[in-house]
């Protein structure tokens, strides 16, 4: 098998209703990249739910690309749906252009994933270093955000990446590496600025 | 084991290789709930560092139950109309082909309910690819199609117009004293009835355009 989704596409083929499956399957991961690039959580709602309703109308002309190298885990849909999720996120992005930028930090209510059992003091660490990390994230150029958070939030492979931003996956692992550069140094100058 | 570096621009390569690999044991790992992976030696501390403060602070968030409820339904209505065209269309009857149907199709089940995507009939007909970057950006940057509806004497036209709203428009351009509706479409209707200029300002906030004469 080349796909991992190609049974539950198939099926949402063969019966539209069937589609539900991949919506549920998929649903937080484009709705995450969707808050992280718009930073907004009414912007975000609009921008999954414009994905999903493209998708599904468009699912019958989707076709399956992965190659036996892309290894067992390869999912074209789930590139597929990305790509369109990214197309969606880029208009929203042009549109309110003229906006102030939200706090991406405010967007994600400050919840930050601090674990169950974590004392005060260390979880005011965490929280000072998730915040550094989402302003080190929204200060990036549009490329290398967009890599940053498919890669950690949505837990894509290089080569995944490559198919949704449309670019050689060496050009994606440079992307990423620069990304991470500059994040370093956003970060060593926040650590900085505390010290 | 260390990566050879060759001089130059392939150093960045060589970098961004070693990188690679460290992000793709570092994701692993936190499958099995670790927090690092072993890395090559020649990967930059501050680089490792970086990579897993974002592995620890970038989380996944979920939308909102009501939110994912709402949108399987919308979905659902969605894949009803394409399994079944001729049940889209049964409300409108003839009057609705099966693409526009789509747009009925889909009530707004609560006022918080998302904005109509201008460029989902394209795509229901085939004309446009979602996943194409450049005709969606194409796409974006034109006016889609607007079909002309009489009401009240006054051409409308509107993308995201519904028969229901069309059909609540129609019904309160009849009763122009009326005063109990103080939604923005009822205000366009009245407007277009009376055929003023504030009409087509108000019109304008509401998405429509008013085409009748001034």
């Amino acid at each position: 098998m080349l796909d991992r989704d190609r049974h539950l596409v198939e099926a949402a083929r063969r019966d539209p209703a069937q589609f539900d499956a991949l919506y549920r399957k998929y649903l937080a991961q484009v709705y995450a990249y969707a808050i992280y690039e718009l930073a907004d959580h009414h912007a975000a709602e609009d921008a999954t739910e414009r994905t999903f309703l493209r998708a599904l109308a468009a699912l019958p002309r989707f076709r399956e690309q992965a190659h036996p190298e892309d290894g067992p885990d390869a999912s074209t849909f789930r590139v597929w749906l990305f790509r369109i999720a990214r197309n969606v996120v880029a208009n929203e992005r042009r549109s309110r252009r003229r906006r102030p930028a939200e706090s991406l930090e405010l967007a994600l209510g400050a919840g930050l994933a601090i674990p169950d059992g974590t004392d005060l003091e260390a979880a005011a660490v965490t929280r000072d270093e998730a915040a550094g990390a989402l302003r080190a994230l929204q200060a990036l150029p549009d490329d290398r955000r967009r890599a940053l958070t498919l890669r950690f939030v949505d837990e894509m492979s290089t080569a995944e990446i490559a198919g949704v931003l449309g670019r050689s996956e060496g050009a994606v692992r440079v992307l990423i590496h620069r990304a991470l550069g500059a994040v370093a140094r956003e970060l060593g100058h926040d650590r900085g600025s505390v010290s | 084991m260390t990566v050879p570096r060759p001089p130059g621009r392939d150093a960045d390569q060589v970098d961004a290789l070693v990188a690679d690999r460290y992000l793709d044991a570092l994701l692993a790992a936190g499958d099995r709930h670790a927090d690092d992976a072993p890395a090559d030696a020649a990967l930059d501390p501050a680089l490792r560092d970086a990579a897993r403060t974002l592995r620890r602070s970038l989380v996944r968030v979920h939308p909102s139950f009501r939110f994912e409820e709402r949108l399987a339904a919308r979905l659902a209505d969605l894949a009803a109309a394409q399994a079944q065209p001729a049940l889209a269309a049964a409300g409108g009857g003839a009057l609705v082909p099966f693409p526009a149907a789509s747009r009925v199709g889909l009530p707004r089940r609560d006022p918080h309910a998302g904005a109509a995507d201008p460029l989902l009939d394209a795509v229901l007909r085939g004309d446009l690819d979602p996943s194409d970057e450049a005709a969606v950006d194409r796409a974006a940057a034109v006016p889609v199609d607007r079909r002309p509806l009489i009401v009240g004497g006054t051409v409308i036209t509107s993308a995201a117009i519904s028969i229901v709203g069309v059909a609540i428009m129609a019904w309160r351009a009849s009763r122009p004293t009326g005063r109990s509706g103080a939604g923005v479409m009822g205000r366009a209707a009245r407007s277009a009835h009376a055929r003023s200029a504030p009409a087509r300002r108000v019109a304008a906030l509401a998405g429509l355009d008013l085409l009748g004469p001034a």
